[in-house]
């Protein structure tokens, strides 16, 4: 009995609590959506990234703590192109909360306004892991993020009306940031025009689109297939004939295997991430993609 | 500074050229909101002549040397002029209408106003705008397309329609075992039968919102028994609600108990090519499900907190323990009355209360109680108790591909008070009260990508009773091990060994059993999304 007292007692400490320091409540699925949440929302808002920065963003475990997220979430953001279609939709069954239904204010959307790349016309599981709305890796452009950041920005306005002007002063200073970093970004990465790198996934399509680059060629046979040697001889081949230099692998991936084609074509494995945190020193957006390119320019020089 | 005047310098080109995208020549301005075919012209003219722009620029920055980036761009007289910005002068800017919703300040004050005239060398050397890729963020702040604010913009990523997902899981088993009676030694329906191959679930699962209040779920079995005769089993379906305030979700239709943790799940699912004998032997070989109705609510704590009850009628051979007139009529050797619920005290009642916590980022733990309590059919007074306990531990590395490495600890234990009454018209001699208990508890390492290796150890006892000769009343242990391969989350191989230690008996002659499944499952359709 004087557990069930505690209990409740501590239920409305904590609703009185939440009352008094009002910030809004934001969960975004990935990291990388939660450091534009940051960007925008500032002291205003407390952010929660469900997924790792290191992992796989396809396979995340629907804790169930990730139920009592969601259930006290005023704000979810997630990708929006089926990237966490392997976890998120059991999570939001059992986390009851209308206020993140897709529709509602408090629900956004990363893709919405994007044009998704790579829209396969014709899906089959044949090819491997297909996503049918498009290639949802779509944060590692950053004029991408602008968008994405201004529906967030949106968001948590309507939600949050007495701070929505310093949502958009934080969303106009972001925009500025990342103009102003592109003319930074695009400038280092301007002598690599038109050259080819290998990615282990095909997670790289937004980036190399922006930056001009073509990164078509993947260690993986077909997205979310394992390196098969067959394969790997036949990338080498291919590396050596247009004299590839760089092979971009994420921390979750196998680094043996990538080393491995590197020492066999002469090019080096470039650490990269999608996620802002899964680098050194990479805790914002800005530096994460500070930190791509940097990365990638040195190895390509 | 510099970063500052860049960036006004974008915004104006930005605003600039969307004034001239929103606004074509030929079309009036107010039709912008749903794109005509002259605006989605201009937009495609917009995006060409921006390509256009880039590659001019990105040609120019060759030829430059690198000095010249660094220079502030007004001063760059050899870039060429972006030929956009001048057609559109500061006012063509879209002025803050009083429609406009005043939660998000419409008009770029702190940016467009304050800065030069548009049609100054505010051309970015590298674009920050990229029609190709977003639909632009102006049209989403500018005032005049009439949208309000926070509307989606149209082009939608999560958009396909889709009413119902639909899915259709196979699991097949090739089995040998030293024991004749395969369909003795398994304790679960859906374990493989005979020697030889198996096809004991294939199901057809769907799912998908019913309307704003409600979700559906149906799963339909189908099986082949022993002699190739299909059998179909309404597994489950039921509705369950999407809109109920204070953490509160109700279940109705026919569904399976949430009791511990297999329970509830679907064979395909399950770690191990055969169902736990404890969960066999006491909740029964189809599992326990039932038509009936649940509540279940997420406590208001910090923590993962949720209590469940059903009730159900706890009827037939899904209610194995409860009313369950058994086979021809005969449960643990008793003529059964098979009888209708008299009183509310016939029904099954199944609570659960259910916490999980994190010990570290990697690391998740969550712990079960269940109970389900209702009348047995050997008597007009006799009933069942079933109690059970449960703990799941999952490690899994912060540097996870595809799921992989992970390690799943999981242990049920049960323990059933089962009052045998004396049958029928009173045809058994006695009656008794038989406490039979068991537990089984696995772990499962997925030691690489696509790969997982398991152990499980079986234990059940079954309270002896001097007047029964029951095979499915037989105190025993097993020791499981199983390797299985997923080439991908839609299809697995698996290859598991059991050994079981039986006592000798009428129908199980030998002390020992070992037998080895090779099972292969493919699903089609619908993601299976992962519960934890």
């Amino acid at each position: 009995m004087k557990m069930k007292y505690l209990i409740l007692a501590s239920a409305l400490f904590a609703t009185l609590v939440s009352a008094v320091d009002a910030k809004l409540k934001v969960v975004a699925t990935l990291p990388d959506l939660a450091s534009l949440a940051r960007e925008i929302g500032g002291d205003k808002i407390d952010v929660s990234a469900m997924a790792k920065p290191t992992e796989d963003p396809h396979f995340v475990d629907a804790r169930p703590s990730f139920v009592v997220q969601l259930r006290d979430a005023d704000v979810l953001i997630d990708g929006g192109a089926e990237l966490e279609i392997g976890w998120l939709p059991p999570l939001l069954q059992n986390a009851r909360n209308s206020k993140i239904e897709i529709g509602k204010p408090g629900r956004v959307q990363a893709s919405q306004g994007v044009r998704l790349m790579n829209v396969p016309g014709n899906v089959t599981r044949a090819a491997g892991d297909v996503h049918a709305l498009g290639n949802p890796h779509f944060m590692t452009d950053p004029i991408i993020a602008k968008t994405v950041a201004l529906h967030i920005a949106q968001a948590f306005s309507a939600i949050d009306a007495p701070n929505a002007s310093a949502y958009d002063a934080n969303y106009k200073k972001f925009e500025a940031t990342i103009n102003a970093k592109l003319q930074e970004w695009g400038t280092a990465m301007l002598p690599f025009k038109g050259q080819n790198v290998v990615a282990y996934h095909d997670s790289w399509v937004y980036f190399a689109h922006r930056f001009s680059l073509n990164i078509d060629t993947f260690l993986e046979p077909k997205p979310g297939i394992p390196p098969s040697p067959s394969h790997l001889a036949e990338v080498i081949e291919k590396m050596k004939a247009q004299k590839i230099k760089a092979i971009i692998v994420e921390p979750f991936h196998d680094r043996k295997i990538a080393e491995k084609v590197a020492s066999s074509t002469g090019a080096k494995v470039v650490d990269f991430a999608q996620y802002p945190g899964a680098l050194p020193n990479t805790d914002t957006y800005v530096k994460l993609i500070d930190a791509l390119v940097a990365r990638l320019s040195a190895a390509m020089k | 500074m510099r970063n500052l005047i860049y960036g006004a310098l974008a915004c104006c080109a930005i605003t600039g050229a969307f004034a001239q995208a929103a606004e074509p020549d030929a079309s009036p301005p107010a039709a912008s909101t749903p794109a005509s075919t002259a605006e989605v012209e201009a937009l495609r003219q917009e995006v060409q002549s921006l390509k256009e722009m880039v590659r001019t620029l990105q040609q120019q920055m060759k030829e430059q040397p690198p000095a010249t980036t660094e220079k502030n761009n007004s001063n760059a007289p050899t870039l060429p002029q972006n030929p956009e910005p001048q057609t559109a002068d500061t006012s063509s800017q879209p002025a803050p209408s009083p429609n406009a919703p005043p939660l998000f300040p419409t008009s770029d004050t702190a940016v467009v106003a304050s800065s030069p005239p548009v049609n100054a060398n505010g051309t970015s050397l590298f674009p920050t705008t990229d029609e190709s890729v977003t639909t632009t963020p102006a049209t989403v702040s500018s005032s005049d397309t009439g949208s309000s604010l926070t509307q989606p913009i149209p082009i939608t990523g999560g958009g396909n329609k889709n009413y119902m997902n639909i899915s259709f899981d196979s699991v097949f088993a090739l089995a040998s075992s030293s024991d004749r009676h395969l369909d003795r030694l398994e304790v679960g329906d859906h374990d493989p039968q005979q020697r030889g191959f198996n096809a004991r679930n294939a199901e057809i699962a769907l799912d998908g919102a019913v309307d704003p209040y409600f979700e559906g779920f149906a799963n339909i079995v189908l099986k082949l028994d022993n002699n190739n005769q299909t059998q179909i089993e309404l597994e489950e379906a039921f509705l369950q609600t999407t809109t109920l305030p204070f953490g509160l979700q109700v279940k109705a239709g026919q569904f399976f108990d949430a009791f511990g943790r297999i329970n509830a799940t679907h064979p395909h699912t399950w770690d191990f090519a055969d169902s736990p004998l404890v969960n066999g032997r006491l909740l029964g070989p189809d599992g326990l499900r039932g038509v009936g109705a649940q509540i279940s609510w997420t406590l208001p704590v910090p923590w993962y907190s949720q209590a469940i009850f059903a009730v159900q009628n706890g009827r037939g051979g899904t209610a194995y323990s409860f009313r369950n007139p058994g086979d021809n009529g005969v449960f643990y050797d008793r003529m059964t009355i098979d009888r209708d619920a008299s009183a509310l005290h016939d029904m099954l009642f199944v609570p659960r209360f259910e916490n999980s916590f994190n010990p570290s980022d990697t690391q998740t733990v969550l712990f079960g109680a269940s109970g389900a309590f209702g009348a047995n059919d050997t008597g007009p007074n006799a009933h069942t108790q079933i109690y059970g306990a449960d703990f799941l531990y999952k490690w899994k590395s912060p540097r996870a591909e595809g799921g992989f490495p992970f390690v799943k600890w999981q242990t049920e234990a049960m323990y059933r008070r089962f009052e045998a009454g004396r049958g029928l018209d009173n045809l058994f001699p006695v009656d008794e009260t038989f406490r039979d208990w068991g537990m089984y508890s696995q772990v499962l390492w997925g030691f690489k990508k696509g790969w997982v290796v398991g152990i499980r150890g079986d234990y059940l006892h079954m309270q002896p009773s001097a007047f029964t000769q029951d095979d499915t009343r037989q105190s025993r242990s097993r020791i499981s091990a199983n390797l299985t391969w997923y080439p991908t989350e839609f299809s697995k191989i698996r290859l598991q060994y059991n050994h079981d230690f039986l006592e000798e008996n009428e129908f199980l002659a030998s002390r020992n059993a070992d037998s080895v499944f090779l099972q292969f499952e493919f699903i089609l359709g619908a993601h299976g999304a992962h519960k934890f």
